[in-house]
This record gives structure tokens, sequence and C-alpha cells, in this order.
């Protein structure tokens, strides 16, 4: 199946509060790619995933393969750090029994687990006592639970710690390799960009360019994506927004 | 089953378990001030049920809903920030039904009484409270879904209609207590029994089945010790609860440590 067109979106606008925020923004994504939408922040960047998602009101054309299976994985837990909900919990919620999952719910968990390089002791840490880097790597096994063929992520590694960024998008580039699943990411990190997207979205309220990063970054578009004091491609060790 | 204490008994335990059970979605889901002021709503149902001679349950149980409609009405207005609005809307009701009720009936439309039920109404109020903290604990999974990540939530196909069930339950569970505890204290008997149970569970499901426990427990108990030391029993049930939540508050330190 890859190579098919899982997504294909045309003139897509959002509005919010009778505000423009994305405008005509058109792409597609096919099965087995991974592509990178980029931009400084305030771009529409999180706005448009929840636009592909239905979350939000749209206008324009979102399609997805009739047999999609999409995966989401937001930022972060939305619930404060306080709250006594286990990372058990947290997988528990897309299993059918809450308070008593089966031996086929456990079994799956347990292989999303290992593919993320989670031990089982971390089901028993509460959401808020997790590191950046298990929120995310929780959050990514979570997605994977239902075999999607599509992941979304936004910012995978915005709170994860220095180090750590390059082990989730390997962790990332498996899942992509094995099961031939279609990644659509935001990232700030260029160099992320460089080794682990076939396409890149350049998002700056429109799409600014698009294509292979190599040929879609050049100096002219990062200017216009991030101002003439942004940055420029370098081919190693790009650097980064922060 | 006519004897006041008897029934408030039974209502103690049942809406305390109904209202520990609600408790620690609305606590997660920082609405713990919003569902302490949503009782006070009551009060101008209670009024015109004084004044126009029918049962205040009723007039209760139609005010809440009709405030549970509201907040999540607000709730889903992006530009009006619903606290404010809610404050100052319950806080009034408040006020209004001071105005309306008869002085004689005001300390017991706050401060709740052992009330005199038919055996039908209190029978109808007993079954409720198990069938609302029942649902709490069938619906646990799709509250707690919306709370941890909404947008997740909404990518899983749960809508907004759980907003709407959780604050609907939350109403009809304030409404069973308001006799036995009072327009001014029945929210806080929601949020307290969740408090104590947050400060000891390490986990969500111990914490819905603690927080039960500890609102059936405190209810009773403080049902017993308005009636052995004549006073009322909201306050007593109230001031139980919190001193059990002072209690529980080092647990609280211990696992954060």
């Amino acid at each position: 199946m890859t190579g098919e067109t899982v997504l294909t979106v045309e003139n897509l606008s959002v509005a919010l509060d009778g505000l423009p925020v994305i405008h005509d923004v058109s792409f597609t994504l096919k099965q087995g790619e991974a592509v990178a939408v980029l931009g400084p922040n305030g771009a529409g960047k999180t706005v448009l995933f929840r636009a592909l998602l239905g979350l939000i009101p749209h206008t324009g054309h979102v399609q997805w393969r009739s047999d999609v299976k999409i995966g989401y994985v937001p930022q972060r837990f939305s619930v404060d750090r306080s709250a006594p909900i286990s990372a058990m919990e947290f997988f528990l919620l897309q299993s059918p029994n809450f308070w008593r999952p089966s031996a086929a719910f456990t079994a799956q968990l347990d292989e999303e687990l290992k593919l993320m390089g989670l031990q089982r002791s971390v089901l028993r840490k509460g959401l808020g006592e997790l590191s950046g880097g298990e929120t995310q790597r929780v959050l990514i096994a979570s997605a994977l639970l239902q075999k999607p063929s599509v992941l979304l992520l936004d910012e995978p590694t915005a709170a994860v710690d220095a180090g750590f960024e390059d082990t989730v998008y390997t962790l990332l580039h498996r899942v992509q390799i094995d099961r031939g699943t279609a990644l659509l990411l935001i990232s700030h990190d260029l160099s992320v960009v460089y080794r682990y997207a076939q396409r890149v979205l350049c998002l700056n309220k429109s799409v600014v360019c698009q294509g292979p990063p190599v040929e879609a970054l050049n100096p002219e578009a990062l200017a216009t994506l991030y101002g003439e004091a942004g940055f420029y491609q370098h081919e190693h060790g790009p650097g980064h927004e922060h | 089953m006519h004897q006041p204490a008897h029934a408030s008994f039974w209502i103690a335990l049942l809406v305390g378990i109904a209202s520990g059970s609600v408790g620690p979605f609305i606590l997660l889901r920082r609405m713990a001030l919003v569902g302490d002021a949503l009782s006070h709503v009551a009060l101008p149902g209670i009024a015109l049920a004084i004044i126009y001679r029918f049962d205040p349950f009723y007039g209760v149980i139609a005010f809440l809903l009709a405030a549970a409609f509201l907040i999540f009405w607000l709730e889903g207005r992006s530009s009006v920030p619903p606290d404010a609005i809610v404050g100052l809307l319950f806080t009034a009701s408040l006020a209004v039904g001071i105005l309306m009720i008869p002085n004689a009936d005001v300390i017991e439309s706050l401060f709740g009484a052992f009330p005199v039920l038919s055996l039908p109404l209190l029978l109808a109020i007993l079954l409720a409270a198990l069938a609302l903290s029942a649902l709490c604990f069938l619906l646990a999974k799709r509250f707690l879904f919306l709370i941890v990540s909404p947008d997740l939530a909404r990518v899983h196909g749960l809508g907004r209609g759980y907003d709407l069930a959780l604050l609907l339950i939350f109403a009809m569970i304030v409404a069973l207590g308001i006799k036995l505890v009072g327009t001014l204290l029945m929210g806080a008997l929601t949020i307290i029994p969740a408090s104590i149970a947050k400060n000891l569970a390490q986990s969500m499901r111990r914490y819905v089945i603690l927080s039960a426990i500890f609102g059936g427990a405190i209810s009773v108990a403080g049902v017993w010790l308005a009636e052995s030391f004549h006073f009322l029993p909201g306050p007593a049930i109230v001031l139980l609860g919190v001193a059990l939540f002072v209690v529980s508050l080092p647990f609280a330190r211990r696992k954060t440590a």
C-alpha cells in the first residue's frame, strides 16, 4: 500500500473568531512517507492538525482515504500533574473494558510498550510523574494501539530533554519503516526534518514552500518563513529555533 | 421508613456515595467552585415550591437542571468567560431565593434538615442515587478521556454530549441531597470526598472507589453526629468531611515526595 495517497487537502482555510489563521493550504500525504510541517510559532500548525482531525470548522477540502485509521499524538496531557491517573489508565481509555481489561488488550499494550522501549513498570507511574521522554513515548504508544495507518504528531519532542529527541525520532522512524505508517509531524527542529522527513510543508498562515527538504528549504524560503533573521541551511548540524 | 432518622441514614448513605462517585470528575475538570455554587441555584426553586405549595424537590431539580444546561452552553462559547457569569448568576439566585423564602424556612433551606418524605419519594430518591452512582462508574472511562485530552477523546468519537451528561448527573445528585444537606452546603458534599480521596489514591480507579466510600461514610457519620448532638445534618457532614480532609493532607505530601 506504500505510495497510495491517504490524505488530500485542497484549499483548506480556517478562521477563528473571524480572523484568518490558515489560508488556502493544499498538500497530499502518501502511505509510508513522513511529511514535516515547519513554521514559526503562531503559523497555524496546530490549527492545521485540528482542522484535519475535524475538531474545528474549516472551509476547503480534507479527504482521508476511506479505510484510514488515524492516530493522533497531542503535545501533552490536559490534566494537572496532581491528578491520580496512572499511565496504565491512560492506555485503558482505549480498552473496551476500563475496570477489567482483557488479556488481549494487555498483550497488545505490551507489544507497543516494547516498540517504544518502555518498561512495564512505567504503567504504575502517575501521568504527572512521567518524564518528558516517557510522556511522549506513552502518548505515541497509545496512538499506536489502534494500529493506525497515519500518525499525526504535534511537536513530539517539545517536552523531551535534549539528547532524547533523537531516540523519539528513531522510534518513529522504525514505526514508519516496519509498519508502513504515514507520519505527519509538526517540528521546530530542522535537523530532524532533514534526517527523517521525505517532504516538508512550510507553513506561515499559508504554504510558503513544499517538497523534499533539500529542495524546498532554500535560503529564500527560510527567510520568508522565519523572517530575514531566520536560519539558513547548513549541510551539517542545522540550527535550532530555540 | 417514615421516621426521619431512618430515612436520613439511607439518604445519607446512598446520596453520599453518589456525591463521592461524581466528585472526582468535577474536581479534575477544575469545576470545584462552579460545582460548589451550583447548589445555590436550587434556592429560588424551593421558594417557588413553598409559595405555590408543591414539593420543593421538583422546584430544586428544575432549577438545577436548567443551571447545568447553562454551564454547558457557556463552556461551549469561547468568547464568554464562564466563571464570572456563573458566580454572579448563582449568587444572585441565592439572594432572590432568600428574599422569597419565608423566614421560618430559611435556615432549613440553606443548611438542610432531617427530611420528612413520603415513602414513594424516599424510594425514588434512593433508587435515583443508586442509578446515578452506577452511571458514574459506567461512564468513568469516557469522562476521564475528555479530561485527560479533549482533542484525543474527540478523535476517538467522544462528543460534547458526555460533558453535558456529567453536568446533568452532577446536578441531579446535588438535587437528591439538598433536603438533607441544604442549598449552601450540598455542593461541598460532592467536592469534599473527592478531595480527600485525591490525597490518598494513586490511580483513577482507586480514586473513584475511595471517593464513593468516603462520600457514604462521611454522610452517615455526619447524620449520626447531628442526631446524637442535635445539630443540623448539613453542617455536621461538611465539618466532618473537612476534618478528614485535613487528616488526609500529609498523605498527599508523602505521595508527591
